[in-house]
């Protein structure tokens, strides 16, 4: 097993970050990340909190720009496009790069409403292609038999898994290439929990997923793929199966059977 | 820890938890009594007027027919005049008759007697003997402290006398009015109605000193009808006639003919015309019918027929059951005093229309009289008792319409909507409208929050969604700092620093107007050429308003720099010359647009200081999720950081326009304080604030005025306190709202 | 579905780039005028006192002026036309301290070095040249003698004091008598004969002072110097009418700088002269500050009560919802109605029962039933509630609740905890709230004007006579100074420089306590966000 290395080189990947060093003012919060996610897979993110995942997940559609102080350093990139790029067009880029927050956050709007937000912004005015948008996502999103009577009522009516589902779906609706979740689960019963994660491993045929998770069964539930983060270092990265089966590092190894984090 | 201590403890707590209780509710308590109060002082304007009688109805000095009574301002001393020609002056609180003096030297001679007496001015008679002559006497009182305590003294004073003609036999209506140094005249109608005889006497004086008086007669032919009352205006100048035919006539008395100015038909349903008076002022003409109608005329100017003017009805008072007899004179306010056949009198007001008393004695009342201050009346009735009443209306002026409705003013040409609270002569008609007060509120609020309302808001969502946390952290206090200056700063700086600048460079102003939005679009343009650089792109978020400070300051120099050119090639040098001759529009130095500006400087921190809090509560999940859906900035914050936070947003809004409302010293200070109805930007207004500050000194307490003025505290309080409360609600919901998040 | 890959997003108009520039501008308008207005008053109220170079204008009609340049215009009509507003002084020998020149119709101008700048206690300023004085050697010789009689009247204005201290006295005895009278002690009874012949006996000292302080007076005012304007005109003015003067022309840097602090020491410690258009404001700020010391007594032991109240006492519910909506009413409430309030409810209300009551010999003339400093506090104690409450809450509402539950836990009772943990916590943001109160005080006007301030106070509400603070006296307010001086004086245009000098005052002491406790607030949330971390 020596040859299998620490962290898994990916062929071909979509999003490729090289060296990335994060800081907050003066703490560094990420230490040189290396790793590259592959199209079409699910990619999980897993460490104790505070190890930087969220940060890292932020970082791949410059979310980190909404937080003050926050500086960073090395190479992300997507496709041919440095993401870290300041002049960097970062729209566009979101338009790409999807996210699902922890807590499902719908606007205070209707349910079609939330879900053609993204085309609306781009300027998309045709009801007929909103509408069948609203269809396609709703249904992605498994909410579409849930919903589809309630189209016009405000989305803060939902119950929480149907929340987030919404968001998910919205997210989808602008169809990005990459879906970035952000323990899209934390807040949710397990009976939602259990959907969402269902809709993840669907999701999977057309998007390349990258989530956060606390949780590791569900990690292992919905990933091909996992990287262990732990203080701001990639401790380990490869596919699901191996890393919760048989940990490389000590670290992972620790923290999988739950010594600490 | 002692039990004794802690029960100690224990009492202090229970203590305090009372008295701040008492204390924190007690807010409630100053809104209520504040509120309370100025209600309080307001309400008296709405009390029902009252009569009572000040001593039981006693019986008249007995003698020969009373024809007229009459009372002192105090309502102390009364007198009657009998058909003999002889004043009975009596005792008011008990009846007691204490002197009996003869209205002229002719009285008492035998067999003389007088045929008729007719009213003019307070305590004035036109007495017809009846060999035919006339006299004109008053009747004066005065305090004096003489014997150690106050005394009514009385005296009867002839103006002037009129000998007998052979025109004008006894019997036959007059009145009689004085003129100066002795001079008089008479104004005799036929019995049959249809001529009036006019005798005018002149006492001239000639250079040594010597008196003589000239006369002149003449007749005057009724044109049609028979005239069935008339009365003679105070200067004895104007005579106006009723008919049986309901038609109203009114001549001008000349030296030594009369003119007819014209004749009206004033009802067309048949009614007689029973009575004339006029209402104090000589400008409204009161007319009784035979219907017990009561109305007021005033001749009005028409429009493009010189200074001819028409009778119009003005005011229809509310009616007597049987017809009007007589209009006794009164001299305080607007008041008509009116007295029906049946022998009921009443008291209206002419111009809030408001029937304030019906008085009625035992039988039918035959004379009255009302005392100078209209606070007395003393009345006959046919029994041959004196009541003495006293009248309780004190601010019959008032009536919800008079405040907000159009009123038909003396002298004006038409209904309008006045405020004009005091008057060089005390016969002027106070004009009480809130209206013109309550637009000039409303207007400056207007031009306040259209210069504020965009201003701060725009600012407020720049400083709270695009700029960097530093600079937000500077804007903000300095934004708050700015709500701190106190507005007699505002409104002195407004009045004598910016409005006669503005004044001089008025097209400058509006060329800015105009060049700002071209100077802004240029800017915009060259940054698009630049934006893509490296360098725009690392300092530019956040930093917009940095190069715009410079190029606003720019376009206004250019502005006024170029104002004066454009001014001499559009307006031939002179734009307030150029408004008044095509637009009609007179320019004010202090106007509206300075009160914009002033009233605005004062506002745009109030609103952009909620709207930046409410703007910034929106929780930032919502900003987050939208960017991450690619939404650019500006589409964030208009579709989604702006809808949510609009309630806070329109709260601050409500804030700001109460805060407008209610400004006193800048509107005091930069308008012109004229209460106008013209929404025109280049006039200035009154305001209620405003008015309260201008009038409160002039208005003695317990007022009319005084009281209005509470009333309008009560409006502004009202009207703030509705919109403070909603805003409230509203910003209460949005805590809610905001709390599931 | 094919994911885009397309990252060129629609161009800056689509995004509403403009409308951030937009919004931009409006921020950036906002600052310009907050800025525009500081530096308005500062412009022109700090050069006030600065003596500005006195020029000679030789005209083509052969007049001379001297004055100094007080504005230029550039445009009339729309044509370039220049104009110079010169400040000629001598009100008295020309009527109008202020000319509008035509620049085409000076022939010559020329900064004369001797040419004087006399203040006078008069008819404003003079401005001409010095002709003779007593003591011979030019300007240095009448400063001498100028000295000299002014050490002297300093002695006759200490007389007046005395005639002052006599005349209160006297007041007070006359005081005595009403109240004897009004309760029916006989006229022959010791205590009026006592007050009669002690007013006698004051009279008497009154009238040999005043006698005294006149005779001095005219002895020192046969002091004079002669002067001439610059048309030649001469003019004897008496030394005890000059305040100070200079030869602006030639006087240093440092002279001006001494002429301008003495300028300074003046506004702030002496009384207003010229119907208040001139010498200092001592007065005002005086009453201004006795005004906002007597309305915090009022309104911070309130405001802190109900924010308590709200806080820490009242259970949520409908109570705590209308004490809400009234503190915000409160806070909307037009200023001039808490005028109107205070003048039906204190002035006419209150006062005229105290007046009843307590002083019923003096009626009518109103003791506390008119306007005062302790009515006038007393409406803005109402009005100023509002923003205590506010701050108060805000920095109750910051403490953590674990501090609350630590306390109590400990067993402390509310009181306890509020007195000994919670208020001290919170002292700052209460501060804050007082701060913001007073700087509101102390710049409302429209409620003084009608609940008693006035333009020109005969004694302050706060003297050396017994008892002290007297809070039934109308006093002066910076405020109200502007609005009076303003726009009451008769002559604005020599008004305006005290105007701007007031409103600098005014404006230098609000900012200053209003931007120090928002100072301060935000560095107090900025402690509370980093603990709560």
């Amino acid at each position: 097993m020596s040859d299998t290395p620490l962290i898994l080189p990916i062929e071909n990947p979509v999003l490729k970050v090289s060296d990335l060093h994060l800081y907050y003012g003066d703490s560094e919060a990420l230490h040189g990340i290396s790793m590259g996610f592959p199209a079409r897979q699910v990619t999980a993110l897993i460490g104790p909190s505070g190890c930087g995942k969220s940060t890292l997940l932020r970082c791949l559609n410059r979310m980190n720009d909404l937080i003050e102080g926050v500086r960073v350093t090395g190479s992300l990139q997507l496709d041919d496009i440095e993401i870290n790029d300041p002049a960097l067009d970062v729209i566009g880029l979101r338009r790409r790069v999807g996210m699902v927050f922890q807590k499902s956050n719908p606007f205070p709007k209707s349910v079609y409403e939330n879900v053609v937000y993204g085309l609306r912004i781009a300027g998309v005015g045709d009801r007929a292609v909103l509408d069948e948008a609203v269809e396609k996502s709703l249904r992605s999103a498994g909410l579409w038999d849930e919903v589809k009577d309630r189209l016009a009522e405000s989305a803060l009516g939902l119950s929480g898994g149907q929340m987030q589902r919404l968001c998910i779906a919205r997210a989808i609706a602008v169809n990005p290439g990459i879906i970035l979740m952000d323990e899209p689960c934390s807040a949710l019963d397990p009976r939602s929990t259990a959907r969402v994660e269902d809709l993840i491993v669907e999701l999977r045929e057309n998007y390349t997923i990258i989530i956060v998770t606390h949780n590791m069964q569900q990690a292992a539930r919905v990933s091909d793929l996992t990287a262990f983060l732990y203080e701001g270092h990639l401790v380990e990265y490869g596919p699901t199966k191996r890393l919760f089966t048989k940990p490389l590092s000590p670290k992972t190894e620790d923290y999988i059977t739950g010594r600490f984090g | 820890m002692t039990p004794r201590v802690f029960q100690r403890n224990r009492r202090w707590d229970r203590l305090a938890r009372w008295l701040i209780s008492v204390g924190g509710v007690g807010v409630i308590g100053c809104v209520a009594v504040m509120l309370l109060l100025i209600v309080w002082m307001a309400l008296p304007l709405f009390g029902k007027p009252h009569a009572t009688e000040v001593v039981p109805a006693f019986t008249a000095p007995a003698g020969t027919p009373i024809l007229a009574v009459g009372l002192d301002d105090n309502a102390e001393v009364g007198f009657t005049l009998g058909g003999d020609g002889f004043f009975q002056f009596l005792e008011l609180r008990t009846g007691a008759v204490t002197a009996r003096v003869p209205a002229s030297p002719r009285a008492g001679k035998p067999g003389v007697k007088l045929t008729g007496v007719s009213a003019g001015r307070h305590l004035e008679y036109a007495l017809a003997w009846d060999d035919g002559s006339w006299s004109l006497v008053r009747i004066a009182f005065r305090s004096s402290f003489e014997t150690g305590r106050r005394q009514i003294l009385h005296q009867v004073e002839i103006l002037a006398e009129m000998p007998a003609a052979v025109t004008m036999p006894a019997g036959g209506a007059g009145q009689m009015r004085a003129g100066e140094k002795g001079g008089a005249v008479l104004v005799w109608l036929d019995p049959s109605g249809a001529t009036f005889q006019v005798r005018r006497s002149v006492v001239k004086t000639d250079l040594l000193g010597n008196e003589e008086t000239a006369m002149a007669t003449y007749e005057i032919p009724v044109p049609a009808g028979s005239v069935t009352a008339f009365t003679v205006d105070l200067a004895g100048s104007t005579l106006y006639a009723g008919t049986a035919d309901a038609r109203l006539l009114r001549w001008n008395l000349g030296d030594d003919r009369a003119e007819l100015l014209e004749q009206v038909r004033a009802f067309e349903d048949g009614r007689r015309i029973t009575a004339l008076g006029l209402v104090f002022g000589d400008v409204s003409l009161a007319v009784g019918d035979d219907r017990g109608g009561v109305s007021t005329w005033m001749p009005v100017a028409l429009y493009g027929e010189g200074s001819s003017r028409r009778m119009e009805l003005i005011h229809t008072l509310a009616a007597h059951a049987s017809p009007v007899v007589e209009f006794p004179f009164v001299q305080s306010g607007k008041q008509l005093l009116s007295r029906s056949a049946a022998g009921l009198v009443r008291l209206d007001h002419m111009t809030s229309e408001r029937k304030l008393l019906t008085l009625q004695g035992s039988q039918s009342l035959d004379a009255i009289n009302i005392s100078n201050r209209g606070d007395h009346l003393l009345a006959l009735d046919r029994n041959g008792l004196l009541h003495l009443w006293d009248l309780d209306a004190p601010h019959a002026e008032i009536s919800w319409k008079v405040l907000f409705g159009k009123v038909w003013y003396e002298n004006y040409d038409r209904p309008a909507l006045v405020w004009q609270s005091s008057a060089a002569n005390d016969d002027a008609e106070p004009k009480f409208s809130f209206v013109p007060l309550i637009f000039g509120s409303l207007k400056a609020t207007f031009y306040a929050l259209f210069f504020a309302v965009p201003l701060a808001l725009m600012g407020a969502i720049y400083t709270s969604q695009f700029t960097t946390p530093e600079v937000r952290g500077v804007v903000k206090p300095a934004v708050e700092i700015m709500a701190a200056v106190p507005s007699v700063v505002i409104g002195f700086l407004a009045a004598l620093w910016l409005a006669p600048r503005v004044e001089t460079a008025i097209t400058g102003v509006f060329l800015f107007a105009l060049i700002l939005p071209v100077a802004f679009l240029l800017t915009l343009a060259l940054w698009m050429a630049i934006r893509n650089t490296r360098l725009a792109k690392r300092v530019g978020r956040g930093f917009e308003f940095l190069p715009l400070i410079p190029v606003l300051i720019l376009a206004g120099a250019a502005a006024l720099a170029l104002g004066p050119a454009v001014e001499k090639l559009l307006f031939a040098g002179d734009f307030k010359l150029w408004l008044f001759h095509t637009a009609g529009l007179r320019y004010d130095q202090r106007n509206s647009l300075i009160i914009a500006f002033a009233l605005g400087f004062a506002v745009v921190p109030v609103i952009f200081t909620m709207a930046e809090d409410a703007l910034s509560n929106v929780p930032n999940n919502l900003k987050a999720a939208s960017l991450a859906l690619g939404a650019s900035r500006w589409q964030t914050v208009w579709r989604v950081i702006l809808p949510s936070a609009s309630p806070g947003v329109f709260a601050a809004v409500i804030i700001g326009f109460g805060r407008a409302v209610g400004e006193t010293m800048i509107v005091l200070m930069a308008t012109g304080n004229t209460p106008i109805l013209d929404a025109s930007p280049f006039n200035g207004m009154r305001t209620l604030s405003a008015n309260i500050a201008v009038e409160i000194p002039e208005a003695p307490a317990g007022g009319t005025l005084f009281r209005l003025l509470f009333l309008s505290a009560v409006l502004l309080f009202l009207l703030t306190s509705v919109l403070n409360t909603a805003a409230e609600l509203i910003r209460h919901r949005l805590r809610k709202k905001y709390g599931q998040f | 579905m094919k994911p885009s890959t397309n990252i060129k997003s629609p161009g800056f108009w689509r995004l509403g780039e403009p409308f951030v520039w937009l919004t931009g501008a409006a921020m950036a308008l906002v600052l310009i005028l907050a800025g525009g207005m500081l530096v308005v008053v500062a412009g022109n109220g700090l050069g006030v006192f600065w003596p500005a170079r006195l020029e000679q204008f030789e005209m083509k009609d052969k007049t001379v002026l001297l004055g100094a340049v007080t504005q230029r215009s550039a445009v009339r009509n729309g044509v370039a036309h220049s104009r110079l507003q010169v400040k000629v002084g001598n009100r008295d020998l020309s009527g109008a301290d202020f000319r509008w020149i035509d620049a085409d119709a000076v022939a010559r101008t020329s900064a004369p070095p001797d040419a004087l700048l006399v203040e006078r206690r008069e008819f404003g300023d003079f401005h001409g040249f010095l002709v003779r004085s007593a003591t011979a050697g030019g300007v240095d010789g009448l400063r001498a003698d100028w000295l000299r009689v002014r050490a002297e009247f300093a002695g006759v204005a200490e007389l007046g004091k005395a005639v002052s201290k006599i005349n209160d006295r006297m007041e007070g005895i006359r005081r005595d008598l009403l109240r004897l009278r009004y309760r029916n002690a006989p006229e022959s009874g010791s205590a009026i004969r006592g007050c009669l012949a002690r007013q006698a006996e004051l009279k008497v000292e009154f009238d040999r002072l005043v006698a005294g302080q006149t005779r001095s007076l005219e002895g020192l005012r046969r002091h004079t110097a002669t002067f001439r304007d610059a048309a030649g005109r001469e003019k004897e003015i008496p030394l005890t009418d000059i305040v100070r003067f200079c030869q602006p022309n030639i006087l240093g840097v440092g002279g001006k700088a001494g002429w301008y602090l003495e300028k300074v020491w003046e506004l702030f410690f002496a009384e207003p002269r010229e119907a208040n258009t001139e010498g200092g404001l001592f007065p005002a700020i005086m009453g201004t500050v006795m005004m906002v010391f007597l309305m915090s007594l009022f309104s911070f032991p309130l405001g802190v009560v109900t924010a308590v109240y709200l806080r820490e006492y009242a259970r949520d519910g409908w109570l705590v919802r209308v004490v809400r909506i009234a503190v915000n009413n409160l806070a909307g409430i037009p200023s001039i109605v808490y005028g109107i309030f205070g003048l039906g409810f204190f002035i006419y209300g209150v006062g005229s029962g105290l007046d009843r009551l307590f002083f019923p010999e003096r009626l009518p003339t109103p003791t506390f039933g008119t306007g005062g400093i302790l009515w006038a506090s007393l409406t803005l104690a109402l009005l100023t509630v509002p923003v205590v409450i506010v701050a108060t809450e805000e920095a109750l509402g910051a403490i953590p609740a674990g501090v609350r539950h630590a306390s109590l836990a400990l067993g402390a009772t509310k009181l306890q905890t509020l007195l000994r943990v919670l208020l001290p916590m919170a002292s700052p943001g209460i501060m804050t709230g007082f701060i913001l109160a007073m700087a509101r005080a102390a710049g409302e006007v429209a409620p003084l004007m009608i609940t008693g301030v006035v333009k020109l106070a005969p004694a302050m509400p706060l003297d050396g006579n017994f008892p002290f603070f007297h809070v039934d006296r109308k006093f002066m307010h910076l405020g109200f100074h502007i609005y009076d001086i303003g726009f009451q004086s008769p002559n604005v245009e020599a008004a305006k420089p005290m105007v701007y000098v007031t409103t600098l005052l005014l404006l230098f002491i609000v900012l200053l306590m209003s931007s120090s406790a928002i100072l301060l607030r935000n560095r107090m949330k900025k402690r509370y966000t980093l603990g709560s971390f």
